[in-house]
């Protein structure tokens, strides 16, 4: 029976041999090995029941010796363009933690590893996929993306007891009832903090008009940033909201741009939908600019809208130019493994980035313990430091704050023209 | 809502229109004449796309030369399942829709190895605006108007005024009467196939350069073809066209007034009312 060496084998005749501890056990010898180690008859392959039971049991060792991080995202569709740089940036960092020789815990290395699922921002797929990391790869750490999915998934989450980072907007998401629940993105109620931001250099800007997704993650959304621009002084001039996977916003926009905003607003549409959006609106003779605060590749939206059409938007969290060293060390790494850059994948690296300096704080793979060390920690991010706060708002300090990139599009690029940390901290 | 809202939501309504007619065309003509809903029209629609991208956009061949290719592509690949599933079923009805539904499930799964897990995009071929009695609409979108008519007349003249367009009326009235009377049924179904998948490939050509693309991109398109179908009357034409520019007009204008989903709402209360008063739908007829 030749079988490669490596960790899985020490830690299986480990087990055989009875000793936890003392693991130089050669590996090659692989489950032949372990049967003579454990006295059993060397030549039966299949093996006297108790030597498989041995077997499976080593297995779950072996398991514990990797920290298995699952990810539900959109792989494909129109949100892919988030999803993809979402895995991709945890593998990443992941990737360079291993490089290192894995995290430690409590003076044992262990492995980092990513089991990504495509839900295709459909809430049915969502739930499978979370299903299934958590009953059957037995995964207790999760990074889900998209809020509709996050929502739907509360209960199975909270019952399994498993710390979730996503990046989702939802109402109650962030919220005591959810308390292993840490969204690593900011969200409306921390981005709309750009709108005073425009209000001050823009004071030409009144009405604005905004359209979203018609889910969970676009209904909070909208109420979020209504509220803070009426504050601030804006009228609305029209709310809309639209389907995922619509096309034809002709419509819509005709009922929006009868209510003659200045701006409008495309808060957590995902960069497909942002793209034709923006293209239809001008066919329709919209001239003002477009506004996300959530996030959005603006490369993707102009690949759909067209260059001329996306420019002077403003957009949270996707930023081109200038890009500080720590990004630009990112940038590379990144084009280097995944052949292509994203700019998305900057932002996305917060799972990622707090999983391991909690883990590495909280010293135990307990998800309890590593939450209890997400309020603790402070960590570097890639636009500077990074911590868990926001308890004056949601009544939890579950959400992350850190000073968040906002860009303008100049000459077709994200040009960064702002950092601005939340109201709240 | 002001009249010039009420015109500009009308003239959208039209545009709009079209593109469910091109959709609902070929998948009347099958229901007509075969009897079976094809569920694979949406997945050939995005197939139509698809051409468009890589032999206009990816090889930079002329958009109509394209267009072309993508309606011969896809008409030979209907004729091709045809062949391959509806003959060997012997043409049994629900055997043919669940194979056709195999058949989307499996092409919407593939696109996303083949074409990419990113939309693609197909830039503009008809570019900038035309004041239409006083509305801003793209070009590219009043282009769809005439070429849907262009096709609409060309299938009405080969199903009147030629040899195999009669062979299908026959086909339509009655299949063994028809094969009694010389008809090669095989070969007039086969041309049906090849017929509907072309027009679901045009639809999708068309639409490229206005929408995205990507591999579930027809199953919006479909229901609303559905929808069109059984307002108009299953295996009409007429009923398409005439569906399709109600359906058209009323998610332009409801929408414009009272917002998308009071629109897509109505939409169905109106199938409802026709139905309840005309079960057939508007231009439908009982077998």
């Amino acid at each position: 029976m030749k079988r490669s060496t490596g960790l899985p084998y020490r830690c299986v005749l480990a087990d055989c041999l009875g000793n936890t501890t003392e693991r130089v056990v050669e590996g090659r010898h692989g489950l032949a090995g372990a049967s003579r180690a454990s006295g059993e008859y060397e030549g039966d392959r299949r093996g006297p029941p108790h030597v498989i039971v041995r077997a499976n049991s080593s297995a779950r060792r072996i398991a514990a010796d990797v920290i298995k991080f699952g990810i539900s995202t959109p792989l494909s569709g129109p949100a892919a363009p988030w999803g993809i740089p979402h895995k991709n940036a945890t593998e990443l960092i992941f990737d360079e933690v291993n490089s290192q020789g894995g995290l430690d815990v409590g003076g044992k290395k262990y492995k980092l590893e990513v089991i990504a699922y495509d839900h295709k921002y459909v809430i049915a797929e969502g739930v499978a996929t979370i299903n299934r990391l958590i009953s059957k790869d037995g995964v207790k750490y999760i990074s889900v993306l998209g809020g509709a999915v996050v929502k739907a998934n509360e209960e199975p989450v909270n019952e399994a007891g498993v710390l979730n980072l996503p990046l989702a907007y939802a109402e109650g998401l962030v919220s005591p009832k959810n308390p292993l629940t840490f969204h690593s993105f900011p969200s409306p109620p921390e981005t709309t903090v750009f709108w005073k931001w425009i209000k001050e250099r823009h004071p030409q800007i009144k009405r604005v008009a905004t359209i979203s997704p018609n889910d969970d993650t676009g209904w909070w959304s909208i109420k979020i940033e209504t509220t803070y621009v009426e504050k601030l002084g804006y009228q609305i001039a029209a709310k809309e909201f639209f389907e995922r996977g619509l096309t034809d916003f002709n419509p819509i926009l005709l009922r929006m741009l009868a209510q003659k905003p200045d701006i409008i607003s495309v808060m957590a549409s995902p960069a497909g939908s942002v793209g034709l959006i923006i293209k239809q609106a001008r066919e329709l003779g919209f001239k003002g600019r477009f506004i996300h605060v959530g996030q959005v590749d603006t490369s993707v939206v102009a690949n759909i809208a067209g260059k001329a059409n996306v420019e002077g938007m403003w957009v949270h969290g996707y930023v081109q130019s200038p890009l500080p060293e720590k990004v630009k060390a990112w940038q590379a790494k990144y084009t280097k493994k995944y052949g292509e850059w994203n700019a998305t994948s900057i932002d996305f690296t917060n799972p990622a980035f707090a999983f391991v300096a909690a883990v590495k704080k909280a010293q135990s793979l307990d998800p309890k313990k590593i939450a209890d060390a997400l309020h603790s920690v402070e960590f570097e991010n890639l636009w500077g430091k990074a911590h868990f706060g926001g308890k004056d708002f949601y009544g939890i300090a579950n959400q992350i704050i850190y000073p968040m990139p906002f860009s303008e599009v100049k000459d077709g690029v994200a040009t960064l023209v702002a950092q601005l940390t939340p109201p709240h901290n | 809502m002001t009249a010039s809202l009420l015109v500009q939501s009308a003239v959208i309504g039209l545009s709009i229109g079209s593109i469910y007619i091109l959709m609902a065309l070929g998948l009347t003509l099958m229901f007509g004449m075969m009897h079976i809903i094809n569920f694979a029209h949406g997945a050939v629609y995005m197939l139509g796309a698809y051409v468009i991208y890589y032999v206009f956009f990816q090889s930079g061949a002329p958009y109509f030369v394209s267009f072309v290719v993508a309606m011969v592509l896809l008409g030979v690949f209907g004729y091709l399942v045809e062949r391959s599933i509806y003959r060997p079923v012997k043409g049994g009805i629900e055997p043919t829709l669940v194979a056709l539904l195999a058949l989307t499930t499996f092409l919407q799964a593939a696109g996303y190895p083949v074409f990419g897990q990113l939309d693609k995009h197909v830039p503009p071929v008809f570019e900038g605006t035309k004041n239409v009695l006083g509305v801003m609409v793209s070009v590219e979108r009043l282009v769809i108007i005439p070429i849907a008519a262009a096709l609409v007349v060309g299938l009405y003249l080969f199903i009147n005024k030629t040899k195999m367009g009669a062979a299908m009326r026959a086909i339509e009235q009655d299949k063994e009467a028809a094969a009694l009377q010389g008809v090669n049924v095989h070969v007039v179904n086969g041309l049906a196939f090849a017929i509907g998948f072309a027009l679901a490939a045009a639809s999708g050509a068309l639409m490229a350069p206005i929408f995205k693309l990507d591999p579930m991109m027809g199953e919006q398109p479909l229901l609303k073809a559905f929808i069109i179908i059984i307002l108009g009357g299953l295996g009409s034409i007429p009923g398409a066209i005439v569906g399709g520019l109600m359906l058209g007009l009323i998610d332009s204008i409801v929408a414009t007034a009272l917002g998308a989903e009071p629109a897509f709402l109505l939409s169905f209360v109106f199938i409802i009312l026709v139905l309840l008063f005309k079960p057939t739908g508007l231009f439908g007829y009982a077998q």
